[in-house]
């Protein structure tokens, strides 16, 4: 248990020790937020249903970090460290890779969480973002969906590490993999823009089906509706999550 | 552990290895290598690149899967307890490094974590003269002082057996010399240590015995003593005289092979430790002195060039 929270510790001061990655982890989405706030406004419009812009994507915006969290910086931290055999001085020592795993994943479980509150806190407060129903219920549902989200995408990032052989390919394919998926999704533009054929391959990606659930939770529809994302989501987790397990490498 | 022998070699084997075998496709990296390690000793393994130094230290300590034979490290399997194990052992490792931008203290307080026992560190860092860096960023040390970071995280736990590749590899010699008096303390207070080395010197200075690896297989294992005398080559002693030196009695000296002139000095070769100090005396009783006195022994060096046919390359990683 000192182990992991050395480890927690440690993992911490490193982050923040990196500024473009303390940046990406904490500082982006409030950022994000509040550069769109700032650029559309948040009086009602006809396309949001007499919502304002922040209003109707503000939960949306969540996806991004937790993409990027996800399927960037996770992938390439973790190849990297493999890479120059940290994680090898490791494994020399009567440290549990599960000690190491669940250190890691709660420092950036608590970041990325940090970093979407604080979002959330942005678009709430200087744009005065409201949900369908009351405040706070829908934001204590949206922050436990933004919870399983970062942990779903971490699994991922976590299975993706385990299979990349280098982390030039890593940082590659995450950035392949990051931008289109972020833009389908719905974060960052509104989907109801999308022609018809792109919003139906768009359900496939997970990181959609987050955005659905986000939404929907947001906009007041009740949990037993949103079966289908939920479902998506803790099935990519326990995939992900079994492949990370099978194949997690020291070096 | 059932027998007396039994018994009696678990009590002062700190490492026994069996048929040690490690394949990687065609190549025998480690063929077939059985040796023990005694408790309290410092064993080096020596051999020229390539010849699976740090392969069979890597799967001694667990870090490889050996393909064939047995290894028990304080009578335990490391690969099937790999913990266990691990509580014991201290490792540097040839190649290793830290997670970026973190510092020397918080490296140790980290690693010290992970052990059940783990010792107090701030004395280990003074003692391998990193006492002023423990605030400092690992990556910004310098070869050396990086270097003995990861002395220190072997040592970390006070391990009863401490693994040691290339240990002084990118040192300058002072600090060279400063862990080899650190390596001395360490055995000194009980510790068994393994090290593998391109340095002659080191080994010479350090070892009590040592294993000369070549091509996966263990061409020699014995004490450097003993493995220099069993070359059965001749030490040499040359010396100026002032006068006619007494070239019978010379020859007549114990041990003594040969002596011969070469131009005006005097070449005497022989074997065991005696025979240089009876040569002086032989000078003194005709009232003669040495003057520019040289003697050349064969060395480790020898030993080494003699039974792999090669030069070990000093200073040349593997």
């Amino acid at each position: 248990m000192t182990a992991l929270a050395k480890l927690a510790g440690v993992q911490a001061k490193r982050t923040a020790r990196e500024p473009v990655a303390a940046f990406f982890m904490i500082a982006f989405a409030p950022l994000f937020a509040l550069m769109m706030g700032l650029i559309f406004g948040n009086e009602p419009v006809v396309e949001f249903g007499d919502r304002g812009f922040v209003d109707a994507n503000l939960v949306s915006f969540t996806a991004i970090v937790v993409a990027i969290g996800g399927f960037v910086v996770l992938p390439i931290d973790l190849v990297t460290q493999r890479e120059t055999g940290a994680l090898r001085r490791f494994r020399a020592t009567p440290l549990r890779p599960l000690s190491y795993i669940g250190a890691d994943v709660l420092v950036r479980l608590a970041l990325s969480l940090l970093s979407i509150l604080v979002m959330l806190a942005v678009g709430i407060i200087a744009f005065g973002a409201r949900p369908e129903g009351n405040l706070a219920p829908a934001l204590l549902a949206v922050s436990a969906a933004a919870l399983l989200g970062i942990l779903t995408f971490l699994a991922v990032g976590y299975a993706l590490a385990a299979l990349l052989p280098s982390q030039g390919v890593a940082q590659m394919l995450g950035n392949v993999l990051v931008y289109p998926l972020i833009l389908l999704s719905g974060a960052a533009v509104p989907l109801a823009v999308m022609p018809d054929g792109v919003r139906q391959v768009a359900q496939f990606s997970p990181l959609t089906q987050l955005v659905e659930l986000l939404q929907g939770l947001w906009t007041g529809q009740p949990v037993t509706e949103l079966w289908l994302p939920l479902l998506v989501l803790a099935g990519v987790l326990v995939a992900a999550t079994a492949v990370a397990a099978g194949r997690f490498r020291w070096e | 552990m059932t027998t007396a022998t039994g018994t009696a070699a678990a009590a002062t084997a700190a490492i026994s290895c069996r048929n040690l075998t490690k394949r990687y496709g065609e190549l025998r990296a480690v063929d077939g290598v059985t040796f023990e390690v005694r408790q309290g000793e410092i064993f080096g393994i020596i051999g020229p690149n390539g010849a699976g130094k740090t392969t069979m230290m890597e799967c001694i300590e667990g870090l490889r899967a050996r393909d064939e034979g047995t290894v028990e490290i304080f009578g335990a399997d490391p690969e099937r307890d790999p913990r266990t194990v691990r509580e014991r052992i201290g490792v540097q490792l040839q190649l290793s490094a830290l997670p970026e931008r973190i510092t020397v203290s918080e490296a140790l307080d980290l690693f010290a974590s992970f052990y059940a026992h783990p010792a107090d560190w701030r004395p280990l860092l003074e003692r391998l003269g990193l006492g002023g860096k423990a605030s400092s960023y690992v990556e910004k040390l310098s070869g050396g002082q990086r270097q003995r970071v990861f002395i220190a995280l072997a040592l970390v736990h006070a391990p009863d057996l401490v693994f040691l590749d290339e240990l002084t590899t990118g040192l300058d010699p002072q600090a060279r010399l400063a862990i080899w008096d650190v390596i001395s303390d360490i055995r000194d207070s009980g510790t068994t240590i393994v090290l593998t080395t391109h340095f002659m010197a080191e080994a010479e200075r350090l070892c009590d015995r040592v294993a000369v690896v070549d091509h996966g297989t263990i061409v020699a294992l014995d004490t450097i003593p003993n493995l220099i005398a069993s070359l059965g080559v001749d030490s040499k002693l040359s010396f100026t005289v002032n006068g006619d030196p007494p070239m019978e009695a010379l020859r007549a000296v114990a041990g003594v092979s040969a002596v011969e002139r070469d131009s005006h000095r005097i070449v005497v070769r022989g074997h065991g430790n005696r025979f240089p100090h009876d040569v002086l005396g032989v000078l003194a009783d005709a009232d003669l002195w040495a003057q520019d006195l040289r003697t050349e022994q064969p060395t480790l060096e020898d030993v080494f060039l003699t039974l792999t046919g090669r030069h070990i390359r000093e200073g040349v990683p593997a």
